[in-house]
């Protein structure tokens, strides 16, 4: 019955783990497929841009627009590698979506308007699916919106929305409901997580039409998007390597050019540096490089059982392998048998977890991608060969569990295994001295526990990695919760973030006056490192400051608050930055704003922030760029509320509770995610936990009907094996927590890109939950131990006893 | 006072096998003393170690009346036949049934330890009656057959039993480790003052019995007093 049960909760591990990498390798698949579809230049594509250039703090008129654009097509021409296709120039702009919610509330919702003329490039993706209908806008009061504006605000084609961007509102008709490149991953700017219904609005206009919103002349843009024959590999943020060399040296030469050409710090860059499209990616990406190693960590604890299970098999029928050997049976006959059973057990796992995977896993995984990000998916990626190859890895692991015990088998003396001298054993002396000190009952316990040393570390091995998945989820998920709530709950003290129009603040700010707020003017400017490409953020505070109290505290890890008016600018550098260059405090540093370099002196490091971020005195930073500021941060007196005077004035706003409320919504909606993580890994754990535990007390069988014949009680056995199985499992669960730190770095090491820096550490809430659940599963076999000693036939024991 | 340690009243043990009703005790009458050292004399299949099962309260006889010190033994409920065990049962088991992960002394302490009477001069006191007192430290694979034969015997003297019960105590030991173990046997219990019933197929033990009972097809055909 054991040895069945023990059969099925291996081949129900393979399952799981086939299972596993099947769904897993079902989405990576899908989603690489998908979005190279979706970004293609084909009519069913929204032929992606090669390069983006964007001017951060004004707009270019047409003339200015289309003398850029000739001037980087005459740059191509100077280079033969690459073939200038075309320049579109852009209008896109932030603003906001006044909307009646579900109960009738009036909401203003933080949005971004797209002005897209010819469309021939990053066009509006309606695709041939539930989730999106209608056409492209064509006239200047016509619209269309996100798919998950649609869904998440319950607008349909026909309806009429109300929208601003910094210069009164407008109405527009809604005419189709689709998706675009910058919006695919529907997050808002800077954002890691998907945005709530209802808290983010995109629309897609025409040019005249988003002109007219914003009460901007003809023909401007902030946007320009050009589009190379071909597709050109590009430099991935995650990696240090530049793969695509062609492309850098153009950007290169375009940032050059802009520096000479354009008054205005704009720079270009390549679609690396559109979050939307990089998450994506990545997301993809990390799904890629992820369902290997769970499939092979799962079959790896599953050929651990089975070694285990076939070590025991083997001990148990040594008697008869011996009496075979006796009567001159060779090893060569012996061994297959524990080897097939490996590959039986693998090949019955893995037709399970094919089936289960093709059916059930990969279309949930599919479905909860669908269900989240709201991106529609028109056809599964084909994995067949994927699925033989996920198979052959599994079975390759469980085949190899059957090696050592089938020569373990091999390798029996029939002599010694007749004469029962195996059996004999002496126990360590160091450990009988250790323990010598307590009583005996515990001294057992001890000794009992250790007696299989290489079975227990295994064990703990196996447990290790079976809450691998679980427990560095929950590390990272703690410490983004950390980073992104945290620092946003507990150090600013801001109520609403006004974005503004370039010289837009005085109007907020008598706003502020007039509804007895407080207020602080806020800078936030890109800029770049010299020499390299990448993004950072600079913010300009009108103070920096550590205290809890402030309007935008910082986390300040090391060094000092920077000086203002110091003769090179003092700034703090977050970890992350710090981590990718390599910068120090003290140092003197150079950063690019468009083609404006500015000398840097970094006078201290922040921790908490995901993306890379420069702290500047706003009185610092505005000279540079030329801009008093870009968004004005108030703080509401008790009982106030934002109005549509305030959203009227500004062109982006976001509240503090919905930041906050907005991360809390998602962890809620990862639970079932999680429910299934946990349920995995405590399924893996109970399995590998229970065979170890019950292996040791059915060895033990002799030796507790002894005891049993010699009047030990019950209660006595019982509680001796709850010290054994409390010892085990706070063991395991240490084991599971180091397996969780390192599991957390590994899996950070493929995570942590230029724009998305975290620090781990082990929290005690999880080491507890992690030591605390492994206890517990090996503990719960306590009671099974006792029911089982107290079903033991004592006579039939003394039968044993006797042969 | 009890002059009759053990009283057995028409003791009957009956097992249903597929080929029908097997009468393992079949009427089984016995009267015995304190003091006394019984042994259980008969071929395989007679019933002996049925008999020696229910005596310790392993099994329980199908019908009859097993008293005890004047009480009846318990024989429906598993925990208060273990507690019986506890209280008035020592038993050596044929292959000795050390537990190899204690040491010698350790061995004695546990069993004192789970009846809640740990005593470690009693301990060493009974390795000295056994001979054993030098091998307090060791592990039982590191000492002879006949050595952890008494190991068991001064384990099974540990909580003072009543009553001390041998399972073919000597079947695994040669003559001579048999007859000093015996010996050893014989004395700790006059020291201790504990009654003995052995079951054996060996003849030769008799001269150290008080009295030998010979069992067949469960019955008792003879009892003889041998002093």
């Amino acid at each position: 019955m054991r040895t069945r049960i023990r059969l099925i909760a291996v081949t129900l591990l393979v399952t799981v783990g086939v299972f596993g990498g099947v769904a897993f390798a079902s989405y990576a698949h899908t989603a690489s497929q998908m979005y190279d579809d979706i970004y293609a230049d084909t009519e069913n594509g929204l032929n992606l841009p090669d390069i983006w250039i964007e001017n951060p703090s004004g707009v270019w008129s047409e003339e200015e627009s289309s003398i850029l654009c000739q001037k980087i097509n005459q740059l191509f021409l100077d280079q033969s590698e690459l073939e200038f296709k075309e320049c579109e120039p852009r209008l896109k702009r932030e603003g906001i979506m006044f909307h009646k919610d579900s109960e009738g509330k009036d909401t203003i919702v933080p949005s971004v308007w797209h002005g897209i003329d010819e469309g021939n490039i990053d066009r509006v993706w309606i695709p041939n699916h539930p989730l999106a209908s209608g056409v492209e806008a064509s006239n200047d009061n016509e619209i269309v919106v996100d798919s998950r504006v649609a869904t998440g605000m319950d607008i349909s084609i026909g309806d009429s929305i109300n929208i601003g961007s910094g210069s009164g509102s407008i109405d527009f008709d809604v005419v189709g409901i689709g998706f675009h490149s910058n919006h695919l991953y529907f997050a808002e700017e800077g954002s890691l997580f998907p945005a709530e219904p209802g808290t983010l609005a995109t629309g897609y206009l025409t040019s005249e039409g988003l002109e007219k919103l914003a009460n901007l002349d003809s023909g401007v843009a902030n946007l320009l998007l050009i589009d190379i024959h071909g597709t050109p590999d590009y430099d991935l943020e995650s990696t240090d390597e530049v793969e695509g060399q062609q492309l850098s040296s153009l950007l290169e030469k375009i940032n050059s050019l802009l520096g000479v050409e354009d008054d205005n710090p704009s720079s270009a860059y390549s679609r690396s540096k559109v979050s939307s499209v990089e998450l994506l990616r990545l997301d993809a990406d990390g799904a890629m490089k992820t369902y290997v190693p769970v499939t092979a960590m799962i079959a790896i604890v599953a050929g651990i059982t089975i070694f285990l299970s076939l070590q025991r098999l083997v001990q148990s029928q040594a008697r008869e392998i011996a009496i075979l050997r006796t009567l001159g049976i060779p090893r060569r006959v012996i061994i297959p048998g524990y080897i097939l059973m490996p590959l039986f057990i693998g090949f019955i796992g893995c037709i399970f977890g094919s089936i289960l995977g093709l059916t059930i896993g990969g279309p949930a995984m599919l479905g909860v991608y669908e269900g989240t990000l709201g991106i529609p998916i028109l056809e599964p990626a084909n994995i067949t060969p994927i699925v033989f190859q996920i198979s052959a890895t599994a079975i390759l692991v469980v085949l190899f569990s059957g090696i050592f015990p089938a020569i373990q088998s091999s390798k029996i003396q029939p002599l010694e295994i007749l004469r029962g001298q195996h059996e004999i054993r002496i126990s360590s002396r160091r450990i009988q001295r250790f323990t010598s000190m307590f009583p005996s009952t515990v001294g057992l316990t001890i000794r009992s526990s250790i007696r299989k040393p290489v079975r227990l570390l295994f064990t703990f091995f196996a447990v290790g990695l079976s809450m691998l998945i679980f427990g560095s989820i929950m590390v990272m998920m703690e410490s983004m919760e950390d980073s992104i709530v945290g620092n946003v709950r507990d150090r600013q003290n801001w109520d609403i973030n006004a974005n503004i129009a370039p010289s837009g603040e005085q109007e907020v700010i008598d706003w502020a006056n007039g509804n007895g707020a407080n207020y602080e003017l806020m800078l936030q400017f890109p800029a770049t490192i010299e020499g390299d490409s990448r993004f950072i953020t600079t913010i300009g505070l009108d103070e920096i400051s550590t205290d809890t109290n402030s309007m935008y505290g910082v986390n300040l890890k090391e060094g000092n608050i920077p000086s203002k008016d110091s003769e090179i600018t003092q700034v703090l550098i977050d970890e992350g930055t710090q981590f990718f260059l390599d910068w120090n405090i003290g140092e003197t540093q150079k950063i690019m704003f468009g083609s404006i370099s500015k000398q840097i002196e970094i006078s201290g490091i922040t921790q908490g922030e995901i993306s890379r971020t420069i702290y500047f005195h706003r009185h610092d930073l505005s000279p540079i760029i030329g801009l008093e500021a870009t968004s004005v941060l108030i703080g509401l007196p008790e009982g106030a509320e934002m109005n549509n005077q305030l959203a009227e004035l500004s062109i982006g706003i976001s509240q503090k509770q919905d930041t906050i409320s907005s991360f809390e919504s998602i962890l809620e909606q990862q639970q079932a995610i999680f429910g299934s993580i946990l349920a995995l890994g405590l399924i893996i754990a109970v399995v590998v936990l229970f065979n170890t535990l019950l292996m040791n007390l059915s060895e033990r069988d002799s030796e507790i009907a002894t005891l049993r014949v010699l009047g030990a009680p019950i209660k006595r056995i019982g509680s001796m094996m709850l010290g054994e199985h409390l010892v085990i499992g706070i063991i395991g669960g240490i084991s599971a927590c180091i397996f969780t730190i390192a599991g957390t770095q590994l899996l950070l090491s493929t995570f942590l890109t230029w724009s998305f820096y975290l620090t781990v550490s082990l929290n005690l809430s999880v080491t507890l939950v992690l030591v605390g659940t492994v206890t517990l599963i090996s503990v719960i076999l306590t009671p099974y131990g006792m029911w089982r000693i107290s079903k033991m036939d004592l006579v039939e024991k003394i039968k044993d006893f006797s042969r | 006072m009890v002059d009759s340690l053990v009283d057995l009243r028409n003791i009957e043990r009956y097992y249903e096998m597929p080929s029908g009703v097997v009468k393992a005790l079949d009427g089984i009458n016995l009267e015995i003393k304190s003091g006394e050292r019984v042994i259980l004399l008969g071929p395989s299949g007679s019933g002996k170690s049925t008999l020696l099962n229910c005596l310790s309260a392993l099994d329980s006889p199908t019908s009859g009346e097993y008293n005890f010190l004047g009480k009846t033994v318990p024989n429906d409920n598993s925990e208060s036949m273990t507690s019986f065990r506890r209280e008035n049962i020592g038993y050596v088991f044929q292959f000795f049934n050390l537990l190899q992960d204690l040491t010698v002394l350790e061995n004695i302490l546990l069993i004192q330890e789970l009846a809640d009477e740990r005593d470690d001069n009693r301990a060493k006191k009974l390795l000295k009656l056994v001979g054993l007192e030098a091998e307090a430290d060791r592990f039982p694979a590191e000492i002879s057959g006949g050595q952890q034969q008494r190991v068991a015997i001064a384990r099974s003297l540990a909580k003072k039993p009543k009553l001390l019960l041998g399972d073919e105590l000597t079947g695994n030991l040669d003559s001579t480790t048999s007859s000093m173990v015996m010996k050893v046997l014989v004395e700790a219990c006059e020291a201790e003052d504990i009654t003995c019933i052995f079951v054996t197929h060996d003849e030769s033990l008799i001269e150290y019995a008080t009295r030998v009972i010979r069992i067949d097809s469960g019955k008792v055909i003879s009892d003889t007093n041998v002093e």
